[in-house]
């Protein structure tokens, strides 16, 4: 009954999300749609998957298996062309370093906050007079040297460890995050993320049977279309996780062994990534409305 | 439960006739519902073993002596019979010939072009070179192990 009632309240206040990026995955959804492939039913039909943008002429385009998560055996399932600019660029590590940084540290409010002398309680009146008591000369009982007494240096209320990295670093981050994971083989390219069960078993099995490795990141296109399956599997594991498109980054890339993405989202980061190379400087933040921002 | 029994009290009028007959049924559908769970793992449990778990593939590829002749073949079924004398300079660049020549090749030969080297294969004679190279799966301890050391060199791996 109560879970009747539940039901009946989300049904009711469904919540209109993030105005931002629910638009652009909205938008992308049914552009992204689009059969660029062949059938993926019949086991003989390869899926072949083109890069639907131009690629610049003396660089061809890289290439990497479309696998399936449906069966066990099913590892060859047809063929991906990745974008060079995105999936093959100049490994820069120091950016990588830069942009795993930021996201570590830009979040951070350290709340640490210590009394100087003049917070600490006491320490107004001169403890002794300054000659004649052979004691050492004294202002108040209160200074850093004192015991009980103010620190001269420490950390001075909440501080802010708050940065921006320039926009095209941190999108270049994400292409050679990408590029590193093609490159040393962690990166799985799947139709889409259909299991035959909900059972995390199953999933955890399939990692070993295929070597992914220990942690696996899943990325899908947008969060309401993700199959339950995948969703139950992956919520009932700790080292499988499941992430919307938009929220692909560099520390997570970095932080899971594989990555495993659909071929909705890579169509959906090519476009995203590659727009920031032949843009205009903006002459207002992107973040309020443009006419042609992807 | 809490959320009914609010309900029930703020608004007697209505919410009695419409909860009154249901919440009988409710009641007695949750009773229902616990009784056949029993009887149904065991019918899940048969469902299942389809999808066991096939064993676990070791890495080591030794590259068979018939190897030219297992790729020549491969090539000749998937080009079809308009295959030059030269077939190890045939391109790659059609997507189509390209998947069908390596999963042919991936499964006969139980190891497949990784991710990171499939832009390299843009003729069969770079496929042949592939195939042509062994691989181990042992470490480099057992390599040493394995391998003619001096005398005096002595390796213990006790983990």
């Amino acid at each position: 009954m109560l879970q009747l009632v539940r039901a009946g309240v989300r049904a009711w206040l469904r919540p209109t999300g993030c105005r931002g990026l629910n638009a652009l995955t909205e938008e992308a959804v049914p552009q992204a749609a689009k059969p660029e492939s062949v059938a993926s039913a019949g086991p003989q039909a390869p899926v072949l998957r083109r890069c639907e943008l131009p690629v610049p002429a003396p660089r061809r385009p890289v290439q990497a298996w479309v696998e399936s998560l449906r069966g066990y055996e099913q590892e060859r399932v047809g063929l991906a062309e990745l974008h060079p600019e995105v999936f093959s660029t100049a490994p820069r590590l120091d950016i990588l370093h830069q942009v795993a940084t930021w996201q570590k540290n830009f979040k951070r409010i350290s709340y640490a906050k210590t009394k100087t002398r003049a917070e600490v309680r006491g320490g107004g009146r001169k403890p002794w007079p300054q000659k004649g008591s052979g004691r050492s000369r004294h202002g108040s009982i209160r200074s850093p040297i004192w015991r009980g007494g103010g620190i001269a240096h420490g950390p001075r209320g909440p501080t802010s460890y708050y940065y921006m990295l320039p926009m095209k670093v941190r999108v270049q981050g994400l292409k050679v995050a990408l590029t590193v994971k093609l490159a040393q083989d962690d990166l799985h390219i799947v139709d889409s993320l259909e299991l035959p069960t909900s059972d995390p078993q199953y999933l955890t099995e399939l990692a070993r049977y295929r070597r992914w490795g220990d942690s696996v990141l899943l990325v899908d296109l947008a969060h309401d279309d993700m199959p339950q399956n995948i969703v139950a599997a992956a919520s009932g594991l700790k080292t499988f996780n499941l992430i919307p498109a938009v929220g692909l980054n560099v520390y997570s890339m970095l932080k899971h062994q594989t990555l495993v993405l659909t071929l909705q989202t890579v169509a959906f980061l090519e476009e995203k990534l590659l727009w920031h190379d032949s843009r205009y400087t903006p002459l207002y933040p992107f973040r309020l409305p443009y006419r042609d921002f992807p | 439960m809490a959320a009914v029994s609010v309900f029930g009290v703020a608004r007697r009028g209505l919410t009695w006739i419409v909860l009154g007959a249901p919440r009988r049924e409710f009641w007695s559908r949750f009773r229902k519902e616990k009784k056949p769970v029993v009887a149904e793992t065991v019918e899940e449990v048969k469902e299942e073993p389809i999808l066991v778990c096939p064993p676990l593939r070791s890495r080591t590829y030794i590259p068979p002596e018939d190897l030219q002749g297992r790729v020549e073949s491969c090539v000749k079924e998937i080009f079809g019979s308009s295959v030059p004398s030269n077939w190890q300079d045939v391109s790659l660049e059609d997507g189509h010939l390209k998947f069908g020549l390596l999963a042919r090749l991936a499964d006969d030969l139980g190891h497949a072009v990784p991710n990171s080297r499939l832009h390299r294969m843009c003729r069969v004679r770079d496929v042949l070179d592939f195939y042509n190279v062994p691989i181990h799966d042992r470490s480099k301890f057992d390599e040493l192990i394995a391998s003619n050391l001096p005398p005096n060199l002595k390796i213990t791996w006790g983990y």
